[in-house]
């Protein structure tokens, strides 16, 4: 197996020196982590290596020697450097070398002449990475890590894995910045320096306190929230049925994972934590945008004052709608009394709604303002309490669908039994199919009389049927848009986009390499780059999981449930299979 | 090391399979298409354009037009964005892995690479594409848990479509460096 | 043309492969062909069709032949399968519409069964069973392209109802101009020249075997009770199943020691049960659903008498027959059939311009005389004869 070398390439223009890193047997692969520069003494290096192997737990060793050639070669270096194998022994022993003005260097491993299975002309490769984007860069999916309090071994994760794994751990070498007067010089790569202004610290001091009492504030609600007064029997069943409701409860839940005191423990944990904060923020911000905009210039009244026409006016259009219907709707030729007895009652209804709404119409303004005010909590709870009132404003929509589905379906049930009548089969209700049956003539007779009739009336209620479910699938539609904007303020990952826009390196799918070039009798030179994440995996992988208030209905099955006349809601039913 | 050959894909288009023998470990082959031509450019350009002309002089409405011009302009920053692919590259470093690269027309490219350690092998398969029963190089993914098993297949060279020959000669090469890494890996 | 494939089921030349030659007699006339079974009827379905096809096939590839199967997409089993001795089977993604037959268009498959034929170099189709409309697409298809068509019918039908006035008008067209015609007894000889209006010379009969003696009757086994009667095959209408239920209560009724053992499962098994519980017959008439097919002749060898259903006949005086078959061949129909032959021939010109045949890779051989398993095969079959 080729010999890999995984060099930095923050070191290929320091000064000759001692290469330090880690040695993966399985890989075969060396994974250069720094460059120690002349002068040091051994123990002292011995020593810094012991205590970086305890802080990381990583087998960082001496691999070789790093040879760079500014001036004419001098003879008395290369005798230095063979000698050093001899203080650090290490198999195999590295010799890096970069000759003045070639682009190609010169690497050459050496196997101690005793040890096994010593292939003594090596294949080399050298393959050069970025330190910092390495380091900073998350793996997905990620490896099986192993943890780091259980296991002391290194890594198992396979291949590339193993060399990311080896460059976080070490991240105790690069801690030593470039001022550092140390008994030992290293060089690696360096951060710019932290960035130790005083808000951050007075931010990192607050964030303890602020955290504390959030949470304390939060466990106080959920009590009150879990208190025996709400366990009484209507108000589960209502808040389950309310988006507003849900909505609230899913922001607390968010607001409770944000304000927790404890760590993240993983990087998917802390990107989950990010992620569920700048939504709320975001969702807050635009909350807030609309409520200035709401109560800025006396736009409350305008649209109290809009309302209620507009309530009226859809009340009357549906008065003109059943009129029409119940004359000959389209050239249709209906059966007159059922239409008329139909026509009849729904005008009632209609009636009864008016009145309601005039009763409603003084209050409409003070109700839409305090409903305005909620919009301080984020935009999406503003937008399901739209969704809950346009539910409430369409409750004589949905009166008629049902009246009119139920009808519908008695119809539509009716005729298959008789229709199996004819056939001469009839459901056998214990074994759960259609068995054969004779029947007497009696009640064949019957049989086709109702089937007749059922026959000639199914057209008038199928028209009404049909008018209502198309209006209450219009509702329906409105407010299932709402749930998917506030489903999308609620699950986009806004931070992971962020980061990967601006930082690419920083969500890695792999890495990609780029042959830099080969020259006979050289190595291979290799050049690895990490491969961002593709937008549409970030969003796979750091969705946040959405509040679920989906009807959870395949087409074909709303398509069959609207046939057979059966009631479609848009939140799930419990007895609704799953599939 | 490097030289150049010319093939044609299964519709009977042109392309040309470079070889790139960086070292004895390392191999790259690249196909490219040709690019898009003007001729057909002009043509589909043309058509929408006349389209909506003649939707114009039906309804009078000259917002058609300018949406006609949108859709074209935008049509054709999706396509050279996201359809059209100029290169695909196979570039097969031993001990290391495998990398694809496919370059689009636009300049954007994407890039898989496969560890060593996962690929079982490379194999020429058969399939049933569209209307037609085609050739295809893959490359076969171990299942991590159970070794002889194949988790995955990965088609390579999915929007050039090679023939045979083609597919063949790039096999064959890709063959020598498995053999060799089979080969020094089990020895030690 | 006719002689040959006769000559191709009955006497086979021996296989020519280098390896025979040690066997002295090298009898080789060298003429192997390249076979494209095609047929809706294959593995993972069951049944006697799809195991005529696979012997067949086999029998075929140990003489020397190449033999593909093209069959249409069972589920996920799609593609591009290879079975024993390099047996390719092709499993085309075309839509089933009825009974596991697809959709017959004589269109939509010509593309791909043209694809095929052309790489595969195939020189003679093979169609089975009249209930495939993919067979009589890919006879029909041949045709126009030219090759040479075998037909093997494997059942009965009869004359009466709708839906077998439509197939035996497809089985006239596209038998018309068939080269040879294979049946499986002298009885769906006589059916099929009768619905397909066919010359009767160039129809031979290769009856299918079962040995009898391996389902001979154990008397060690059988219930000393009473005669048991024993049924064993898929509970549809086309293996009669309705007769059998109108049958069992009266034969029931009359022989008071009779019973009945049913294995197999089918649509019409509710009718089964239906009769057994109106007559009462739970102690008498025993359904033991889906059988595998190593159990069924444990469940033969208990029995007294062995009904084998073959199929039910449409037992019909010939003069009748030859009378409906007339009044339904009228000129219409030839007139539409030849209409769709011109526009058949029009579209495999579209796809001769669109992907000539030049550029359509020639696939590599599995079975056949340079095929990739033959070497692999003559030399595993040597070592089992030492």
């Amino acid at each position: 197996m080729a010999l890999k070398a995984f060099f930095p390439t923050c070191c290929a223009s320091v000064d000759s020196g001692l290469l330090v890193g880690r040695w993966v047997p399985e890989q075969s692969s060396a994974v250069v982590l720094a460059v120690l520069q002349f002068p040091f003494i051994p123990i002292q290096v011995k020593h810094l290596l012991a205590q970086v192997r305890q802080a990381s737990r990583v087998g960082v060793a001496v691999l070789g020697t790093w040879c760079h050639h500014r001036q004419e070669p001098e003879e008395g270096l290369g005798h230095f450097l063979e000698g050093l194998a001899a203080v650090f022994s290490h198999e195999p022993w590295l010799q890096l070398g970069r000759e003045r003005g070639s682009t190609f260097w010169s690497c050459k491993a050496i196997w101690r002449p005793m040890s096994p299975g010593a292939s003594g002309q090596d294949q080399v490769m050298l393959i050069f990475y970025d330190q910092r984007q390495v380091l900073l860069s998350q793996l997905h999916p990620p490896a099986a890590l192993p943890d780091r309090q259980a296991g002391d071994a290194p890594a198992s994760a396979g291949g590339l894995a193993a060399v990311f794994d080896t460059v976080a751990r070490s991240e105790a070498l690069f801690r030593s910045d470039r001022f550092h007067e140390g008994p030992v010089r290293l060089s690696h790569w360096q951060s710019e320096g932290v960035e130790a202004s005083i808000l951050v610290e007075l931010a990192k001091q607050a964030a303890g306190p602020t955290c504390l009492l959030f949470s304390f504030l939060l466990s106080l609600l959920s009590a009150v929230g879990a208190c025996r007064l709400f366990r009484l029997w209507p108000l589960p069943s209502i808040c389950s049925k309310l988006s507003t409701c849900k909505q609230v409860q899913h922001r607390l839940e968010h607001l409770s994972l944000i304000f927790s005191t404890r760590k993240a423990e993983n990087p998917a944990q802390l990107m989950r934590k990010a992620n569920v904060c700048v939504s709320v923020l975001l969702d807050v911000a635009l909350g807030l945008a609309l409520l200035t905009w709401l109560h800025g210039k006396g736009h409350i009244g305008q649209l109290a004052d809009a309302l209620v026409p507009v309530a009226d006016r859809v009340a009357e259009e549906l008065q003109h709608l059943l009129q029409w219907l119940m004359g000959a709707p389209a050239g249709l030729k209906m059966n007159r009394a059922l239409d008329q007895v139909l026509g009849r009652f729904f005008l009632y209804h209609i009636h009864l709604w008016i009145s309601y709404i005039h009763l409603m119409s003084p209050f409409v303004e003070r109700i839409l303002w305090h409903v305005g005010l909620s919009a301080c909590l984020g935009l999406t709870v503003a937008l399901s309490l739209l969704s809950d009132i346009t539910a409430l404003l369409t409750f004589h929509i949905y009166c008629f669908y049902v009246y009119g589905a139920r009808l519908y379906s008695l119809k539509t049930r009716g005729l298959s039994s008789l229709w199996r009548l004819f056939r001469g089969k009839k459901w056998n209700v214990l074994r759960q199919r259609v068995d054969s049956c004779s029947y007497d003539l009696d009640q064949l007779f019957i049989g086709t009389l109702l089937f007749t009739i059922l026959v000639f009336l199914l057209p008038t209620t199928a028209l009404y049927y049909l008018v209502f479910t198309l209006l209450r699938l219009l509702v329906v539609t409105v407010q299932g848009l709402l749930h998917l904007f506030v489903d999308l303020v609620n699950s986009l990952p806004l931070y992971s986009l962020c980061l990967r826009l601006c930082r690419p390196y920083r969500l890695a799918a792999g890495v990609k390499f780029r042959v830099l070039g080969h020259e006979a009798g050289k190595p291979l030179r290799l050049l690895m780059q990490i491969n961002p994440l593709p937008y549409s995996h970030v969003v796979r992988t750091y969705r946040l999981p959405s509040c679920g208030c989906r009807p959870g209905l395949s087409w074909s099955s709303l398509c069959r449930k609207l046939f057979l006349g059966e009631l479609v809601y848009p939140w799930r039913q419990k007895g609704d299979r799953q599939d | 090391m490097e030289d150049e050959q010319s093939f044609s894909d299964i519709c009977g288009g042109r392309l040309a399979l470079q070889r790139r023998y960086y070292s004895p470990s390392c191999r790259e082959f690249c196909l490219s298409c040709p690019r898009l031509s003007l001729r057909s450019l002009t043509a589909v350009t043309c058509t929408v354009w006349l389209v909506a002309y003649g939707l114009f002089t039906l309804c009078e409405n000259s917002m058609i037009l300018s949406a006609a011009i949108f859709i074209t302009l935008v049509g054709l920053l999706g396509y050279l964005h996201f359809v059209k692919i100029d290169q695909e590259t196979l570039l097969i470093i031993d001990s290391l892995g495998i990398q694809m690269t496919s370059y689009y027309a636009s300049g954007k490219e994407s890039t898989t690479f496969i560890e060593m350690g996962k690929v079982k092998d490379i194999v020429i398969n058969e399939a049933i594409y569209m209307q037609k029963v085609i050739y295809y190089l893959c490359i076969l993914l171990k299942d991590p848990v159970e070794p002889h098993r194949i988790s995955q297949v990965v088609p390579v060279f999915q929007s050039a479509k090679p023939r045979l020959d083609c597919l063949i000669e790039v096999y064959k090469s890709c063959q020598e460096i498995l053999a060799h890494q089979k080969a020094t890996s089990a020895s030690p | 043309m006719a002689s040959r494939g006769r000559q191709e089921d009955s006497l086979p030349p021996s296989p020519e492969s280098p390896h025979t030659i040690s066997e002295g007699s090298s009898t080789c006339s060298t003429m192997t062909h390249n076979i494209c079974m095609v047929s809706d009827f294959f593995y993972p379905n069951m049944g006697g069709v799809e195991s005529h096809i696979y012997q067949l096939s086999q029998c075929l590839i140990k003489r020397g032949h190449k033999v593909i199967i093209v069959t249409h997409a069972y589920e996920n089993r799609k593609g591009i399968r290879y079975l024993t001795n390099g047996l390719k089977v092709y499993y085309l993604p075309l839509k089933v519409m009825y009974n596991q037959s697809i959709a017959t268009t004589l269109f939509h498959s010509l593309p791909l069964l043209r694809y095929i034929f052309v790489r595969e170099r195939v020189t003679i189709i093979h169609s089975h069973s009249s209930f495939s409309a993919m067979a009589h697409d890919a006879l029909f298809h041949a045709k126009t392209m030219g090759l040479q068509t075998v037909f093997t019918d494997h059942s009965l039908f009869g004359f009466a109802d709708v839906s077998s006035v439509l197939t035996n008008k497809l089985l006239t067209v596209s038998l018309c101009d068939t080269n040879h015609v294979i049946c499986v007894s002298y009885t769906s000889k006589e059916n099929t020249v009768l619905r397909a209006a066919l010359n009767p010379e160039i129809v031979s009969v290769i009856p299918n075997a079962v040995d009898p003696t391996d389902f001979t009757p154990d008397p060690s086994k059988r219930s000393d009770s009473g005669t048991t009667v024993i049924v064993v095959s898929r509970l549809v209408y086309r293996k009669g199943t309705d007769l059998l239920s109108g049958i069992i209560p009266e034969l029931c009724h009359k022989y008071p020691d009779l019973h009945f053992i049913i294995g197999g499962e089918g649509p019409k098994r509710i009718i089964l049960e239906e009769v057994r519980e109106r007559y009462q017959l739970h102690d008498r008439v025993r359904l033991l659903g889906a059988l595998e097919h190593k159990e069924v002749r444990n469940v033969l060898v208990q029995g007294h008498i062995v009904y084998d259903h073959v199929a039910m006949e449409a037992v019909l005086p010939i003069d009748k027959r030859l009378d409906r078959l007339i009044s339904h061949c009228g000129p219409v129909a030839g007139s539409i059939f030849a209409l769709l032959v011109v526009l058949n021939f029009l579209f495999l010109t579209f796809l001769r311009w669109m992907t000539p045949d030049s550029i359509i890779d020639v696939a590599v051989d599995a079975s056949g005389p340079n095929g990739a398993w033959t070497h692999e095969y003559s030399c595993s079959k040597r070592k089992g004869e030492e």
